[in-house]
């Protein structure tokens, strides 16, 4: 079977080499934040540092965005982080939004699975869209905060000096086709991919399993009128024996993904003639007819590994550099843009002498828990979609010949797909005030919800996590459910704290029912879902921080108790703020 | 008594990684012996003749 190749349809520009003003070989500037790797992750926390007005070089070995076939899921959770660093627009333009999926076991439908989608969502649960179509929006994002990001393509890191001099500076040597340079950098965040170089020049070793069993991976053009769905066929009649999966991307793009069979060649089984046979047979098995051309086919083998910290002095590691978890349950990307929104706002509450350097233990603390969540989602998915042994194939069979008849058994092919991680054990969390209540514990993201926002510019409809974004400045937020739209004085009071060491921080009052009092800023939870899905009552706050975690909730909270909180987070102050002798 | 999706998830797991251990040769003895206690906990003889013809069904003398 001849078919012609073709090719996305995507053009990336193509970004010349630069050098800065140089100083004996070196950067003549001394640089806070060097971001190492221009893929989403680095992108993200890029922006991300920006938002807290922190400049980055960011360093990217490529002359442009992606090629080829990698991340096509973008997460509810991971559209709030682009919504808060800008570029949300762009996803939803271009993204193809989708809630649900498909299982069958030869010929019958055995699972139709649907993610949380309800009248209280502002966003999709999934949007498809290819990687290089997602580093495009937040590249064309960290162009218009060009005042703060330096993009420094075709800039290869070649040597990592963390060692001597460790404790004050990092010294990162570059190449690029304009000339090879040095920079000295406060902090780096090595978000350089699955092959990290900086891992490896650490001495750093990921740790857990690497599965046998692999899938190649196909991307094609076809016209369909398929809604966007998750198409999941175990041992289809086009392909008996396999398991495939098959999911819609923007602008007539399909991936196909199917489990190689025991004792296939791999570098046999991408060569075309063995590969497109298979599409072929899957597309006639679908009912599509239209023709169709190949664009890229690749190998993937399921990985569930991690570093065991993220942090090593100055160098943060963040991504598929600090971990590779399975494609099922679509993890990757996302979990690298989690990690991301994580350290952006600790690394700048640093970097800008708001915090102790030990906030940056949390970073690790709290991103290596989600990555054991996330592995242990992941390696479910894995062993069900690439059973690893004789036993789990037989127990997958059983699974699937019983689904139809017996529903309770279905939940087993679910796959288990990404949602947000709470972090239940983190060193930040407060105490929990109201345990027991519904609503986010400390360390939960914020719960989707409409409200109406009254402000300067009159009264409009807006949802929860928009107040995140309400300031420019992201900091601490305190929801505060009252009576009236006037901030309680304790709130004010950490208020005033927080201002004297300037950490941003807004208190948003949330009223039952809509208040006659124009002039104070204030939400409404007009709906009359908010106040209970949270455990609401008159005095209730929830501190939460500029990553949309809760830190802690309470009923009528003293001054002192939500300062505790926030010094828990940033460390207690000095005493006297170290100044110049006199 | 209904089980959770997560206490159903690890109950398959525990199964398939049990067997992974015995190995092949021995997992058939392992499924009949956990049939056997499994219908002496059920407590009903109703139920379990009712499972029997439940597990069986669609299978046949030739499937793998």
């Amino acid at each position: 079977m001849h078919r012609e190749f073709t090719t996305y349809p995507f053009e990336a520009q193509r970004h010349p080499a630069r050098l800065p003003e140089l100083a004996g070989g070196v950067d003549a500037r001394r640089r806070p934040v060097v971001v190492v790797g221009g893929g989403p992750v680095g992108y993200c926390a890029a922006l991300g540092l920006a938002n807290h007005g922190v400049p980055v070089v960011l360093l990217e070995a490529d002359d442009g965005v992606c090629f080829g076939s990698r991340a096509i899921c973008i997460s509810r959770r991971s559209l709030e982080i682009a919504e808060r660093l800008g570029a949300l627009p762009g996803f939803l333009k271009i993204g193809l939004p989708w809630t649900g999926g498909r299982s069958y076991y030869r010929d019958t439908e055995v699972l139709h699975f649907r993610m949380p989608s309800d009248e209280n969502q502002k966003l999709p649960p999934m949007v498809n869209l290819a990687q290089y179509s997602i580093e495009q929006i937040l590249l064309d994002r960290a162009k218009e905060r060009a005042d703060l990001i330096d993009i420094r393509w075709q800039t290869r890191l070649t040597a990592i000096d963390a060692r001597e001099r460790a404790a004050e500076v990092v010294r990162l040597a570059v190449s690029s086709p304009a000339g090879d340079y040095d920079i000295d950098a406060d902090w780096v965040v090595a978000a350089d991919g699955g092959r990290s170089f900086i891992r490896d020049a650490l001495g750093l070793k990921l740790e857990g399993t690497s599965y046998e069993g692999r899938y190649v991976i196909v991307d094609i053009l076809l016209r369909s009128s398929r809604p966007t769905e998750r198409l999941a066929y175990f041992d289809p009649p086009c392909n008996p024996g396999s398991t495939v999966l098959v999911h819609k991307q923007p602008n007539d793009v399909w991936r196909i993904d199917y489990q190689l069979r025991d004792g296939e060649d791999p570098d046999a089984a991408i060569q075309p003639e063995n590969v497109l046979p298979r599409v072929e047979s899957l597309l006639a098995m679908m009912g599509e007819t239209a023709d169709w051309k190949p664009i890229w086919i690749g190998i993937y083998k399921a990985n569930a590994l991690t570093l065991p910290s993220y942090r090593h002095g100055r160098v943060l590691l963040a991504g598929d550099a600090a971990h590779l978890v399975p494609i099922f349950g679509v993890r990757g990307a996302n979990s690298g843009i989690d990690d991301a929104d994580n350290l952006a706002w600790k690394l700048a509450f640093v970097v800008r002498g708001l915090a102790a350097e030990t906030l940056l233990e949390s970073y690790s603390a709290e991103r290596v828990a989600a990555t054991h969540e996330n592995l242990s989602y992941g390696t479910k998915s894995t062993e069900f979609m690439a059973p690893p042994s004789f036993a789990f194939e037989l127990m997958r069979t059983a699974v699937l010949g019983l689904a139809t008849k017996h529903p309770a058994l279905a939940s087993l092919i679910n796959p288990r797909q990404t949602s947000a991680i709470t972090y239940a054990n983190s060193p930040l969390n407060a105490d929990d005030g109201l345990p027991g209540a519904p609503g986010p514990v400390p360390g939960a993201v914020l719960p989707e919800c409409p409200l109406t926002l009254t402000g300067a510019g009159g009264t409009r409809g807006a949802h929860l996590t928009d107040l995140l974004s309400l300031p420019a400045l992201p900091g601490f937020t305190a929801l505060v459910f009252a009576d009236t739209p006037a901030v309680p004085s304790e709130v004010r009071a950490l208020g005033t704290v927080l201002a004297a060491r300037g950490v941003p921080f807004q208190a948003v009052t949330i009223v039952a029912h809509p208040s006659g009092d124009m002039a104070t800023p204030h939400a409404c939870d007009h709906t009359g879902r908010l106040w209970p899905m949270f455990g609401a009552r008159a005095g209730t706050v929830y501190l939460v921080r500029p990553d949309g975690h809760v830190l802690g909730r309470w009923q009528a909270p003293s001054a002192a108790r939500l300062t505790d909180a926030v010094d828990r987070v940033l460390g207690r102050p000095d005493p006297e703020p170290p100044g110049d002798a006199p | 008594m209904t089980m959770t999706d997560h206490e159903r998830d690890a109950i398959y797991t525990a199964l398939c990684k049990t067997m992974t251990r015995l190995g092949e040769p021995a997992t058939p003895l392992f499924l009949a012996r956990f049939a056997l206690l499994a219908a002496e906990r059920l407590g009903d003889a109703g139920v379990a003749q009712q499972l029997i013809a439940d597990a069986a069904d669609g299978l046949t003398p030739e499937q793998a």
